[in-house]
């Protein structure tokens, strides 16, 4: 197996008295896109800026290509940040802000390459305190991607973006990992991750709660049905009744709904408000706050 | 640094009230100093004229302007993405500082040169050239510190005051009353030394010795930035 881009081993964070992050490991492999998702408050940010280099973990070990992240003359060459927060001066241009920041990353590119992957070549002139908040995200983007570096931080990459710019900005990191980058994101649109990450790492409250890839993710959590009907005839399968609302939890969705479908057949029983639906990644993010 | 330093000087020369603390105001203040300098040298020396004038470009056009360009530069999470880039911490802070510096000692310069050409030469231009240095050095390092105790620019408009009015009062005082009373407390005060350095240069009676309180004040200075700066905001 390669070697793991990044290697997280036993990291804890704390804040004076506050433990953000406790005893976390995992590793993220050369290509894959890894999520790293969590409740507000949970500690990805804290985690995620560790791991980036920006923060000294209180214990534990941290490598990313095998080096401690905070060695930034030879690590962050190789990795491009999309911070949470804009962070640009607002007082220079759009191309100043892109050419400065990509001159201090170590890598080589042409900006106007650059602006034209985050359609903002039109803008390029507009100083940073003009733009708005989409076009300040689809700017940290385009600080990030600059040179086309190995590993990329997305931090919250599409907050505030409209459904093109979200749509314009998956398909440049779909290119980015055609071209063998390795992705680690964090968001808040969770079916954003389930559609894309190859693996995903849930936290709650610090502690890496679930690890995995989507499909094992989910294949953890029955799937379900709903549907309300008066009967007075049993249920062919194990059932909860909640306000008149049937909800019947499987894993195995399409046997037990034919079982269901054929039942209701039999008995002549109209099942209203019917929905089944296999489990989603929200379903997983509830089963760990609760 | 030098990309980072570029970029600087082009926000300094886009915002207008940047460009009015750092260079215009410094330079008016100097002028009228200079415009009456046979009422100001009544008062103290020639070389007190020199002193004021160079703190005052030190107060003003280097140490407020740095302590606010760091605290917005820190506000706006512009500190973060420098960090976030393969560019060390020191690199970071020369590239912030090295424009203002620069601006700062070009201004003495130009000041004390017209000075110089309105009333004489001065007597020791290398000892000169080392005080000035010195200080730049301290409010260079003080400004570091400051801005490690400033929230916003806004709030630089107040943490700034004690210490750029402190150290034109101490030149003043030291300028004005000379050092023949109360010697080891005015050249133990920040810019005292310094001050009398400027004003015996000038004058043509410098002393080597003073060298001695004036670096140790740099070295105060830095000490202090060392312990106080912080890149981030307060979480």
């Amino acid at each position: 197996m390669s070697t793991p881009v990044i290697e997280v081993e036993n990291l804890n964070l704390k804040y004076g008295d506050f433990h953000a992050v406790k005893d976390l490991s995992f590793e993220v492999r050369p290509g894959e896109l890894y999520a790293l998702l969590g409740t507000n408050g949970a500690g990805k940010t804290s985690a995620l800026e560790t791991v980036e280099g920006h923060r000294e973990p209180t214990s534990g070990a941290v490598r990313v290509f095998g080096r401690s992240p905070r060695d930034r003359a030879a690590v962050r060459p190789r990795m491009g940040i999309m911070l949470q927060e804009s962070g640009f001066s607002p007082d220079l241009s759009v191309r100043e802000s892109v050419r400065l920041i990509g001159q201090l990353s170590g890598r080589t590119d042409d900006v106007g390459r650059v602006l034209d992957v985050v359609r903002l070549t039109g803008k390029a002139g507009t100083l940073v305190s003009q733009l708005s908040g989409g076009e300040k995200r689809r700017l940290d983007f385009a600080t990030a991607v600059y040179g086309t570096p190995e590993l990329i931080f997305l931090d919250e990459p599409t907050t505030g973006l409209d459904i093109q710019s979200r749509d314009a900005l998956w398909e440049s990191v779909d290119r980015l990992r055609e071209n063998g980058s390795t992705i680690v994101l964090t968001t808040h649109y969770l079916e954003e991750a389930q559609q894309r990450a190859d693996r995903i790492g849930l936290m709650h409250q610090g502690v890496l709660r679930r690890e995995g890839s989507v499909s094992s993710l989910l294949s953890a959590l029955p799937s379900v049905i709903n549907f309300s009907a008066s009967t007075g005839a049993s249920l062919p399968l194990p059932a909860s009744i909640h306000d008149g609302i049937v909800r019947i939890e499987t894993f195995n969705l399409q046997k037990d709904l034919y079982v269901l479908l054929g039942w209701a057949q039999d008995q002549g029983v109209e099942l209203s408000d019917l929905s089944a639906g296999p489990t989603r990644l929200d379903d997983v993010f509830r089963a760990i706050e609760a | 640094m030098f990309a980072i330093a570029r970029s600087e000087l082009i926000q300094i020369f886009r915002n207008r009230l940047v460009l009015v603390t750092s260079l215009v105001m410094p330079v008016a203040v100097s002028a009228f100093f200079i415009y009456r300098h046979e009422a100001f040298a009544s008062i103290g020396s020639l070389g007190y004229i020199a002193a004021i004038v160079m703190f005052t470009v030190g107060a003003f056009g280097l140490y407020t302007t740095a302590v606010t360009t760091l605290a917005s530069r820190r506000q706006n999470l512009f500190l973060k993405r420098l960090r976030s880039t393969a560019a060390g911490d020191k690199g970071i802070l020369a590239g912030l500082l090295l424009p203002v510096v620069v601006l700062s000692l070009l201004q003495i310069a130009a000041i004390l040169t017209v000075f110089a050409v309105v009333t004489g030469e001065p007597g020791n231009v290398a000892l000169l050239a080392v005080a000035a240095l010195a200080t730049v050095a301290m409010m260079v390092g003080l400004a570091l510190a400051t801005a490690g105790l400033t929230n916003s620019p806004e709030h630089a408009q107040v943490t700034t005051l004690p210490v750029s009015i402190g150290v034109i009062a101490v030149a003043s005082w030291v300028g004005i009353s000379g050092t023949e009373e109360l010697t080891l407390v005015k050249r133990l005060l920040p810019g005292g030394a310094a001050t009398e350095m400027v004003v015996d240069a000038w004058n043509g009676s410098a002393s080597v010795i003073l060298l001695a309180p004036t670096l140790a004040w740099v070295v105060v200075a830095v000490a202090l930035a060392a312990r106080l700066f912080r890149w981030e905001p307060r979480r």
